[in-house]
């Protein structure tokens, strides 16, 4: 049975008559990566925080590694064992990237070598400039680097990615993946559908401050019958009315038609069939990904800016 | 204290490597006292004038600016980051005491330094001239770590911090001697902590009573004490 690293039960936060954390329960095991996928102000933020014993809970109970974070002596154990990278992470402008990673090196009992993190996050070049002159793509490079700088065994990644170009996205993503390879328990938070479907291997989609599903990226999609799509592009009137003689799930997508199916015979059938009336529209099969599986659950999709859409 | 060790070393690197914060924390009060030089002259009317410029600045630093940097360390994001590190509340907090203590004895010697070169500034330096700006240092600085630990950001920390500071300025004879005051704002000077160090700096530099300084200290200890203790109590790691 796996080991669990972070234990959430029926954990509420509220701010007045707000409720920002709903009952959430859940589980994260020791060297997974979890995410909690949702829009912004769905309280994926602030349940990160609880677990980083940075903000008080209301009710239920959290245990990090064993302990409980509302334990004010358990308090310094979570955080010489945990590493976070938070939302828009900043550091001392005028200090160097080097002297802002020895900072933090030197808030820890133990720490990885600070010219170790420096070459592992390709930072070398930049090692002597001050934080304040960085792009936005290298100050990230460098929370990461702080977040690692304990040799955690879990981190935290609050919507790590968020204003990144995609090219230091996917960088990203390659560390996040090196990390687990490493070992680490990681937690993560983001809005982006493809990073939570890329790397986490659970995920739990968090609306209005609840769970409204969770499970691995293949359990999410049984939920709503785990089937590919036939799409045909700009299929228009005749094609649906076509496939519609075969199949009652069809459905207009702008001008797309699209067919769920499960079976290949299903595809040969709808191809005949558009084939007897002389259609051949263009098509591509498209596997459902975790954002049909968010909009079906949810109803409503995620923007690229983190709201709801 | 291997924690405040670090934060002094980065905040105080942090603060030189600016300009706006090296001007206004030491050049300004040297402006200030080359402007007073000129009006009052030297010789021995200075001490009429540079203890209360060195306590004056002195506590402006802590409460002022000191306030102000706390809260846009708060608003940025980099206490939030270094308060899910193992730091304590009272680590950061000694670890910016201590980095302003080091800056008032900065400037302190600075003023006494261009005093005593420009008007001949006569002063005693002894180990009570020392307790007392250490004792200043720490009062001011740990009121300064108190407020930013009250207030949300850094426009509402300068306008608290002004609000202390230029009063107790004037309430405390920093611009107008306590005795042309009324007796009631004579009365409400000693409930004031810039009385206890300015009454300190010139028992200190200036009379050599001893004893007045001593008392002093232990006033301002206390309420060091005070502010540091419940400055650790309200600061927050992040924007409420």
């Amino acid at each position: 049975m796996a080991e669990t690293a972070i234990s959430v039960q029926n954990l509420v936060k509220e701010y007045g008559e707000l409720v920002a954390v709903d009952h959430v329960s859940f589980d994260v095991n020791r060297g997974e990566i979890f995410a909690f996928l949702g829009p912004n102000g769905a309280g994926k933020s602030t349940t990160i925080e609880i677990l980083e014993c940075l903000r008080p809970l209301t009710h239920g109970s959290v245990s990090v590694l064993g302990n409980d974070v509302t334990d004010a002596h358990a308090v310094s154990k979570i955080k010489e064992r945990i590493g976070v990278l938070p939302q828009d992470f900043s550091a001392l402008d005028r200090l160097s990237v080097r002297e802002n990673l020895s900072l933090f090196a030197r808030m820890y009992a133990k720490s990885n070598g600070v010219d170790k993190l420096i070459d592992l996050l390709a930072l070398s070049e930049k090692s002597k400039a001050r934080f304040g002159d960085l792009s936005g793509g290298l100050k990230q490079r460098v929370g990461v680097a702080a977040a690692l700088v304990n040799d955690p065994d879990i981190v935290f990644l609050d919507e790590p990615t968020t204003g990144l170009d995609p090219d230091i996205r996917r960088t990203t993503w390659g560390i996040i993946k090196d990390l687990k390879q490493a070992g680490k328990t990681i937690f993560l938070t983001t809005h982006y559908m493809e990073e939570a479907q890329e790397l986490a291997e659970r995920i739990g989609f968090i609306v209005r401050g609840k769970i409204t599903a969770m499970g691995t990226p293949a359990e999410l999609m049984e939920k709503v019958g785990g089937r590919k799509m036939m799409i045909f592009k700009d299929g228009g009137d005749r094609v649906f009315g076509a496939l519609k003689t075969i199949s009652q799930d069809v459905s207009m997508q702008g001008s797309n038609v699209v067919l769920p199916f499960s079976h290949t015979a299903e595809t040969q059938e709808a191809l005949s069939v558009l084939g007897r009336l002389g259609l051949c529209p263009e098509m591509e099969i498209k596997s459902p990904t975790v954002e049909d599986v968010f909009l079906k659950l949810t109803g409503f999709s995620i923007s690229a800016g983190g709201e709801a859409a | 204290m291997r924690r405040s060790t670090a934060i002094f070393v980065a905040v105080t690197k942090n603060l030189l490597r600016s300009r706006a914060g090296l001007f206004f924390s030491l050049l300004f009060p040297l402006m200030l006292l080359l402007v007073f030089g000129a009006v009052f002259g030297g010789g021995s009317t200075t001490h009429n004038y540079v203890p209360y410029i060195i306590g004056a600045f002195i506590m402006t630093n802590g409460v002022i600016g000191l306030t102000s940097i706390a809260t846009e360390f708060k608003r940025r994001g980099v206490l939030k980051r270094l308060g899910a590190t193992p730091l304590t509340r009272f680590e950061w907090i000694m670890g910016n005491v201590l980095s302003q203590t080091l800056l008032a004895v900065m400037l302190t010697a600075v003023v006494i330094v261009v005093a005593w070169l420009a008007f001949g500034l006569t002063t005693i330096i002894s180990v009570y001239t020392a307790i007392i700006l250490f004792a200043g240092a720490v009062l001011f600085s740990g009121m300064g770590m108190l407020l930013a630990g009250l207030v949300k950001d850094p426009e509402a920390a300068n306008g608290l911090g002004n609000a202390i500071a230029f009063p107790m300025m004037f309430l405390s004879g920093t611009f107008i001697p306590l005795a042309m005051m009324p007796s009631y704002l004579q009365t409400l000077a000693r409930v004031l902590p810039l009385f206890y160090f300015q009454d300190g700096l010139q028992a200190a530099m200036v009379t050599g009573d001893s004893s007045t300084a001593l008392t002093d200290f232990a006033v301002m200890g206390a309420l060091a004490l005070v502010f540091i203790l419940l400055g650790s109590y309200v600061t927050s790691w992040r924007e409420k």
